[in-house]
């Protein structure tokens, strides 16, 4: 078995821990600005990587983050894992429940919010490849699906921030807009594994195209029936018989990286498994609030800037920065969510400017955009230059979700109040 | 068939009470508690029972009516054959029923629970108020705590003011009312990006409103003698309720009645009253208010 060497273990650590203080740093910055915390997260690595550490100390940056040898395997590795834990830990705040709670206006607009990105961004990847660079006929379909799927997403995390912000968390609009991000992420994140799935297979095979759908929908069923039976009943057992928190945190993981593990061997990828396994974990109504504040607090603070943070080290965000392919996406990503969200939203019993406050709440992607694209980039689904796109896009419609909230939601009650007046 | 009267009829006084009657063996028991519910509120008091007529069932029945001290003139008996869960809501919604009384098992097989059995399906669908019993008793003895759902819901208001009205006629000595601390999402956003301070700070306004807004009700309501006390659980929406009144041993729970229609969706991704209906804590009384 091959080991890390005494000089390259040190390399190791000192890049660690520059990673995780940096993109803390930046980080709390950002967070004294309302910024997403992965804005921070990303720039540590922007800073760290060839864009700027690169350009200006290109020894230095080779040195403390190599792209070959043992360091990067174990870096690679770290990430790697982390994006399993933040899979997992996304997945135990979707709670499908809440969905079926709120009815008719929550599937409206989920559904919706899905479907229009989703054909907008598979109809102009499928039909103009070449926007996209995109040469190769065996990939176009796999790389509209991909786009569809990445413009179809939502960032649980960020609009959950946004409207704790602006004290909507609790009201309908805020309500519909959780929720409805809940169904996009699970349906996102089953469509994505199913194009990984193809790309595992690569043949494109009618039988291959069934077993992949077949695993997928087999190993979510068993987890969301017989797993989550198993994992309630055990769970009540484990917090209170088990060390405290650290029992909780090793069986969580433990049952994450199993099924992360079972799914990437039967050629699916490991973040369906930990999704999957995260939704029954997080759904027992015997996890106690505690124990999941703490899971999230170790994957969120300790992993997830391991994973941000490696992005940057990996790509030239100058470079490979291509101003009308980025005008492109982001176009649209605003178009295609806002419109189909509010669509949805306005279906479901929303009035005009109320539809349009769950889209443009509806269209902050955050992190889970730069996940999905980080795992294409790897499965060579797209290029450093879409990645790069799909990033500043998630950016962008992030830092916009709040103030156009702001905007529609005050001029609802401007239209209340002028027609009470009346 | 003209449904008109039932449109925002209020879910109280119950002037109208209706008996699920099955052949099992806890028809006396049911029927005893039965009548002395529609004593209590001056009741009419309707038995139904969906199946055959036969010379045997009719007089099987009129032995436990007699034994349950019912009156066979003053008390109708509807007897009607069909599918068991459609003919009773039909004979409910015809006879202008204000309270449905059936007998329940606490805890169904797995198998069961997910079909649905006929009691917690009539629950899900009814159009008047339902009170599952599951224990009733020969010798029935009347409530004496009971815990309201109070959920932010427009529908609250009506269910506390039943269960108010309940509470009255019964003169009993323990009324909570409950109010459910789960923020879904909440632990993720936190962990993400906020101090300590702050996450405490989150967490306390977030239940504060709510607290406010069911203080508020509670204050407006007419409440007699009656003490009526604020308690907030940690837990999911209906888990929790659940648990806490089996913890103090309540003998009625109270909830709203369903927003949408419950389907086999709810049963397998459990939520609220679902929690309820999986593993009755005590009698459930679920209140329509019609609104």
């Amino acid at each position: 078995m091959g080991k890390l060497s005494h000089h390259e273990f040190i390399i190791l650590l000192i890049s660690m821990a520059v990673m995780l203080i940096l993109s803390r740093v930046l980080a709390e910055f950002g967070r004294k600005l309302k910024f997403p915390i992965v804005m921070g997260e990303i720039l540590a690595g922007i800073i760290l990587g060839p864009t700027v550490l690169g350009l200006l100390a290109p020894n230095v940056f080779t040195t403390y983050f190599p792209s070959i040898g043992n360091t990067s395997i174990a870096l690679d590795g770290i990430a790697k894992i982390s994006v399993v834990m933040m899979l997992f830990v996304t997945g135990m705040e979707v709670q499908l429940p809440l969905v079926l709670k709120q009815g008719k206006a929550a599937i409206y607009t989920s559904t919706m919010g899905m479907i229009i990105p989703f054909a907008s961004g598979f109809f102009i990847a499928y039909y103009f490849p070449s926007l996209f660079g995109v040469s190769d006929e065996n990939y176009r379909l796999l790389f509209a699906l991909f786009l569809g799927t990445a413009l179809s997403i939502s960032a649980l995390p960020v609009i959950s921030r946004i409207l704790i912000d602006m004290n909507m968390f609790k009201t309908k609009i805020g309500t519909i807009i959780i929720a409805s991000a809940m169904f996009n992420d699970l349906i996102g994140w089953l469509i994505f594994s199913f194009i990984l799935g193809m790309l595992n297979t690569s043949t494109g095979e009618a039988q291959s195209v069934w077993i992949t759908i077949a695993s997928i929908c087999g190993f979510g069923l068993f987890m969301l029936t017989i797993g989550k039976i198993i994992i309630d009943k055990s769970l009540p057992w484990m917090q209170k018989k088990l060390s405290w928190p650290g029992g909780i945190l090793s069986i969580s993981l433990g049952i994450c990286f199993l099924c992360g593990a079972f799914t990437e061997s039967i050629g699916l990828h490991a973040i369906l498994g930990a999704f999957i396994a995260g939704i029954a974990f997080g759904d027992s109504v015997h996890l106690n609030q505690k124990a999941r504040e703490i899971i999230h607090q170790f994957v969120t603070n300790i992993f997830a800037p391991f994973f941000f943070v490696s992005i940057g080290l990996k790509v030239n965000f100058v470079s490979n920065f291509e101003w009308q392919l980025v005008l492109v996406i982001v176009v649209l990503a605003y178009i295609g969510k806002i419109v189909g969200a509010s669509l949805g939203a306005y279906l479901g019993g929303f009035s005009k400017n109320e539809s349009l406050a769950v889209g443009v709440g509806m269209n902050a992607r955050g992190a889970m955009e730069i996940i999905l694209g980080t795992l294409a980039l790897n499965a060579g689904l797209i290029n450093t230059r879409i990645f790069v796109a799909l990033v500043v896009m998630a950016l962008i419609t992030s830092l916009t979700s709040g103030p156009l909230i702001h905007y529609f939601v005050g001029k609802e009650a401007n239209d209340k109040k002028s027609m009470e007046l009346l | 068939m003209d449904y008109s009267k039932l449109k925002k009829r209020p879910s109280y006084p119950f002037e109208t009470i209706a008996v699920a009657v099955s052949f099992s063996p806890r028809l006396e028991a049911v029927l005893c508690e039965a009548k002395r519910i529609s004593n209590l509120f001056g009741s009419q008091l309707i038995l139904l029972h969906v199946g055959d007529k036969t010379p045997e069932k009719e007089e099987l029945l009129d032995a436990h009516i007699k034994k349950a001290g019912l009156d066979k003139n003053k008390n109708r008996l509807i007897w009607m054959d069909g599918e068991p869960v459609d003919t009773i809501l039909k004979l409910c919604k015809l006879n202008i029923v204000d309270l449905l009384i059936l007998g329940a098992i606490e805890k169904e097989n797995l198998f069961r629970f997910y079909v649905g059995s006929i009691a917690r399906t009539i629950s899900r669908r009814a159009k008047c108020s339902v009170l599952l019993l599951t224990q009733p008793s020969n010798h029935p003895k009347r409530f004496k705590k009971i815990i309201v759902n109070g959920v932010d819901n427009p529908k609250t208001v009506h269910t506390i003011k039943t269960a108010l009205y309940i509470s009255k006629h019964e003169k009993l000595s323990e009324f909570t009312v409950v109010q459910e601390d789960d923020l879904p999402v909440l632990s993720m956003t936190i962990a993400e990006s906020s101090t300590a301070p702050e996450a405490t700070k989150i967490k306390k306004e977030m239940m504060q409103d709510e607290n406010i807004k069911l203080q508020k009700i509670v204050d407006g309501l007419d409440k007699e003698n009656i003490t009526v006390t604020i308690k907030t659980v940690h837990g999911k929406p209906g888990y929790a309720i659940s648990q806490f009144a089996k913890q103090k041993d309540a003998d009625l729970l109270v909830f709203n009645s369903p927003d949408t229609h419950l389907g086999i969706f709810d049963r397998i991704f459990t939520h609220d009253i679902e929690y309820a209906l999986a593993n009755l804590p005590c009698n459930l009384l679920i209140v329509h208010s019609r609104i």
